[in-house]
């Protein structure tokens, strides 16, 4: 152990373990800070800010005063009372957590006094809760178990002579996700709070009172939520755990990979848990900067979609059409002789969502090798104007962590909620703490916050940009000193996608250049999926369907099944070569298969939606002969005969940065720019608008299965099913 | 350290001592540290610095200081551990993340180096986790990433820094607001 007290309260505020605040730069709208407050936390002086919590205070200088109910990410409950510390002259205990400091006031964490405070309320809490831990889930990672070690009486005096038994509360059905055991529950309402103040969804709440107090939804419900899995975390004891992990490990017996999620374009941060090369669950992982400490129920739930369906070794096709299992060498041949066969113009590479940098770096120069420039995106985006040369218009400009400074943001064709859950988190924390509007330009959805619906046309966004719009929207975003207008990916693909995305633009840069903060940014594209920003990057054009049209010989599929490729746009005796891991859309139409690993057993290169790159690491191996993608191709370049000049991994990413810094500058994010340019270039498309923008993903069983791992995951099958059932039911 | 007593007994004892203008406390070797008619005061010396013998002083200031290698140390000659496990390793130096499940922090304030993961496999006599991989449990804490760089780059590893993003502005809480009349905050639920 290298730790010793006082170097733990020196590390907490040391400038090495501070990340760059790349995040906080615009907070200079909040007044000039009050003066200081001093406070005395176990005879340590700490300077803060008046109005802060004891609790808070005391983090300061690395003292942490144990807590159930309180969550620094929620409002303050108080009705734990672990958090009970002795204040000098104070003639009673405080409750650290929702007593603010006092000038010169004298915190006492570690006395006799403080001591005995939690001992009696850690007696009172183990009065009603169950002694069931070996057969918990939580076992061994519970608060209450660990601070009943800790702070506990190390005797009970609980003797039940009548034989009563201990408070036994009936479990409650809230969904296939969250396994509720409701004798535990010590009532630190941390879920309720969760669900009305993140979530959204004010379903949780208690009834009854005393000892009769029940944590509950009233009448049986489902917890309708994108982000319910995130109350199995919160919850400090074994009430809400997780059902399809249920007595599945114990934390000591299993390994933590940190990892990088790529279920939805946000690239939010995980912890992939594993043990005997099997991925387990999934926990978020806190970045401040991307998903705070929350995570998305597909994003958490989906990993046991990895066991399912896989493609676990190379398959050609036979005489029949039918795939069989081959050697690699056969596969690999196959596919080179179709490849060497092929006129240059002929052969065609189409990226899909969850390709990493690496293996879409890999296929793009091998293709160029070839003599091609087919590369193609599954997703559309425009390529008049400046289309995808300038970085800046198709990232999420504004960056996430900086939209909860907005004052005005403006949806354009996008449901955040379910193609962003974080993101919407954060619009919603925006709306509820820092008074923001929200106005919608498109399909009536449920955001979980009330928001200004200004139609569903195009050419409303024309009126806006030209602002010849009589609607009250428009003086709202003049009047704005942080506005943001994200324009969802998906409005891209139509014939009228250059024009929408020309008049976002103008509109997004008109509001730009009257900011009075320079650094602010109002343009935001938020796409679709992890893979998107990397290949357009790369230099991977959008817009498959010309390409098709062009009746190519070979195609190479790079992980895509978004349905985009289909045999029938195929000439008849045209080559499908599929690389990926899951046997889905892609794989169907193949004569051979490439097995590819998935997201938890590579070490692959992901970009965010704002432009951070961020790396995957190996959590299991990939299972049976499925190999690391970019290591497929670079074997099959060298039996087609042009051969990649890499061999490493630390070889494919100087390639990666040659190209693009940005891909290999892992957890930080740019700042963009040339918006200037790209609206001049774009003002020739200005051209009338007639569509109305429609979401793909309106409601939350639309939400579970969006691509080839959680369409093969069991339990996101479950929740669709449990949706559909709920919206039947009467409540 | 009693031949230095006596000897500092003797010195005020002798009548020679007492006609001596004064009982300097400035060693010869103290004196070149700086000017001393620059100075205010006299400087203030510890007694144990003032009553050891100069070969003592000595001794202990070879002890106490640190012997400087002129070049980097380089162990991979030395350490025995196999090639293979030296240039194909990469090693991730990263502050450990906090459980989600738990709200405690006090096993996260320190820096850690870990190996790429390898296969891992259940064996089937105890349905254990076996592996190939000697490095795979090799976890070793530092108090601050530069240790870690060092040890790695002493031991020849490739290492890589992931340094989290979890600083946050410090923000109040207040239970007060609770009870503030605000739409957006009010729920239907407690």
């Amino acid at each position: 152990m290298l730790r010793q007290p006082l170097t733990r309260a020196i590390a907490l505020s040391s400038p090495s373990r501070v990340a760059p605040l790349g995040a906080r730069r615009y907070a200079d709208a909040v007044p000039a800070q009050p003066e200081k407050v001093e406070v005395f936390i176990d005879d340590k002086p700490v300077y803060v800010p008046p109005g802060t919590t004891v609790l808070q205070a005391a983090a300061q200088v690395g003292v942490e005063i144990p807590r159930f109910c309180y969550h620094e990410r929620l409002a303050v409950a108080g009705n734990c009372r672990m958090c009970l510390v002795e204040v000098e002259k104070s003639p009673k205990p405080v409750a650290a957590c929702a007593m603010p400091v006092m000038k010169g006031m004298r915190v006492k964490t570690d006395s006799d006094l403080t001591k005995k405070a939690r001992e009696g309320v850690m007696e009172f809490l183990l009065v009603n809760h169950p002694l069931d831990c070996p057969i918990c889930d939580q076992g061994g990672e519970c608060d209450l178990q660990d601070q009943s070690m800790a702070f506990g009486s190390d005797k009970s005096r609980f003797t039940d002579i009548h034989f009563s038994g201990k408070r036994a509360v009936e479990d409650k059905d809230v969904g296939p996700l969250i396994k509720t055991i409701m004798t535990r529950c010590i009532h630190c309402t941390r879920c309720i709070r969760f669900a009305s103040e993140v979530a959204g969804v004010d379903d949780f709440g208690t009834t009854g009172r005393g000892s009769d107090m029940q944590v509950g939804t009233y009448v049986e419900k489902m917890f309708l939520s994108e982000l319910s899995g995130n109350i199995i975390d919160l919850c400090p004891v074994g009430a809400l755990t997780s059902k399809p992990y249920s007595f599945a490990a114990r934390p000591w017996e299993t390994r933590r990979i940190d990892s990088v999620d790529v279920l939805d374009p946000l690239g939010s941060n995980i912890v992939v848990t594993t043990r005997t090369n099997e991925v387990l669950r999934i926990l978020p992982r806190t970045n401040e900067e991307i998903n705070e400490e929350w995570l998305s129920d597909k994003s958490r739930f989906a990993c046991d979609g990895l066991k399912r369906q896989r493609l676990v070794t190379p398959m050609l096709a036979d005489s029949r059409g039918n795939l069989t299992p081959v050697e690699w060498e056969d596969a690999i041949v196959a596919a080179a002789r179709a490849i060497q066969d092929c006129p240059p113009d002929k052969l065609l590479a189409v990226a899909g969502d969850l390709a990493d940098a690496e293996s879409l770096v890999a296929l793009k120069d091998l293709v160029n090798r070839l003599g091609s420039e087919n590369v193609y995106t599954e997703r559309d985006f425009p390529l008049e104007g400046s289309g995808t040369d300038l970085r800046s218009s198709y990232l999420l400009n504004t960056k996430i962590a900086n939209v909860e400074d907005a004052d005005f943001v403006l949806l354009i064709g996008t449901n955040v909620r379910f193609e962003a859950p974080l993101l919407n988190a954060r619009i919603r924390k925006a709306f509820i703490h820092k008074e923001t509007d929200v106005a919608v330009i498109g399909p009536k959805i449920d955001l979980t916050y009330d928001y200004l619906h200004v139609g569903d046309s195009a050419s409303v966004v024309k009126d806006l940009a030209t602002g010849s719009s009589s609607h009250e929207v428009l003086k709202r975003l003049d009047a704005a000193k942080r506005p943001i207008v994200i324009l969802g990916a998906d409005q891209l693909k139509t014939q009228e996608g250059s024009a929408l995305l020309a008049y976002t633009q103008e509109l997004a840069l008109r509001l730009q250049d009257k900011l009075q903060d320079k650094n602010w940014k109002v343009l935001n594209v938020l796409q679709r999926s992890a893979g998107a920003v990397a290949a357009l990057d790369l230099g991977y054009r959008p817009g498959v369907a010309t390409a098709l049209a062009a009746q190519p010989r070979v195609v190479f599929l790079l992980g895509a099944d978004g349905g985009v490729v289909t045999r029938e746009q195929l000439p008849k005796d045209a080559f499908v070569i599929y690389q990926g891991h899951h046997g889905d859309v892609g794989a169907s139409i193949a004569d051979v298969v490439f097995a590819g690993a998935a997201y938890t057993e590579k070490r692959a290169t992901y970009v965010n939606a704002e432009g951070r790159a961020q790396q995957t690491l190996p959590a299991v191996s990939p299972p049976g002969r499925a190999r690391d993608d970019w290591k497929i191709i670079r074997a099959l370049s060298e039996v087609v005969g042009e051969r990649l000049p890499y061999n490493n991994l630390d070889e494919v990413r100087d390639r990666l940065g040659q190209i693009s810094p940005a891909l290999v500058s892992y957890g930080e994010v740019q700042d963009n720019n040339y918006f200037a340019q790209a609206r001049a270039l774009s003002k020739s498309l200005q051209k009338p608008v007639s569509g109305t923008l429609d979401v793909q993903l309106k409601q939350l069983e639309d939400f579970f299965m969006t691509d080839p791992i959680s369409r093969a995951s069991p339990t996101m099958a479950k929740c669709v099913q449990a949706v559909i059932k709920q919206k039947s039911s009467v409540y | 350290m009693l031949k230095v007593i006596a000897r500092t007994a003797n010195l005020a004892k002798t009548p020679l001592s007492r006609s001596l203008p004064a009982f300097s406390t400035c060693g010869a070797r103290l004196s070149s540290s700086a000017d001393p008619t620059s100075r205010r005061e006299a400087p203030k010396l510890e007694n144990e610095t003032v009553l050891t013998l100069p070969e003592e002083a000595h001794q202990k200031n070879a002890l106490e200081s640190n012997i400087t290698v002129p070049t980097k140390v380089d162990l991979t000659p030395v350490s025995g551990v196999p090639e293979e496990h030296i240039k194909t390793r990469r090693v991730r130096i990263y502050q450990p993340a906090k459980n989600a499940m738990q709200s405690g922090t006090n096993n996260i304030h320190h820096w850690e180096m870990e190996f790429d993961t390898r296969q891992r496999w259940e064996n089937p006599l105890m349905g254990w986790t076996s592996t190939g991989d000697p490095l795979s449990n090799m976890k070793v804490q530092f108090s601050s990433p530069d240790e870690a760089i060092e040890h790695c780059e002493k031991n020849g590893w490739t290492w890589y820094l992931d340094v989290p993003k979890t600083e946050k502005p410090l923000k109040p809480k207040s239970y007060g607001i609770n009870f503030s009349w605000n739409r957006r905050t009010r729920v239907s639920t407690k």
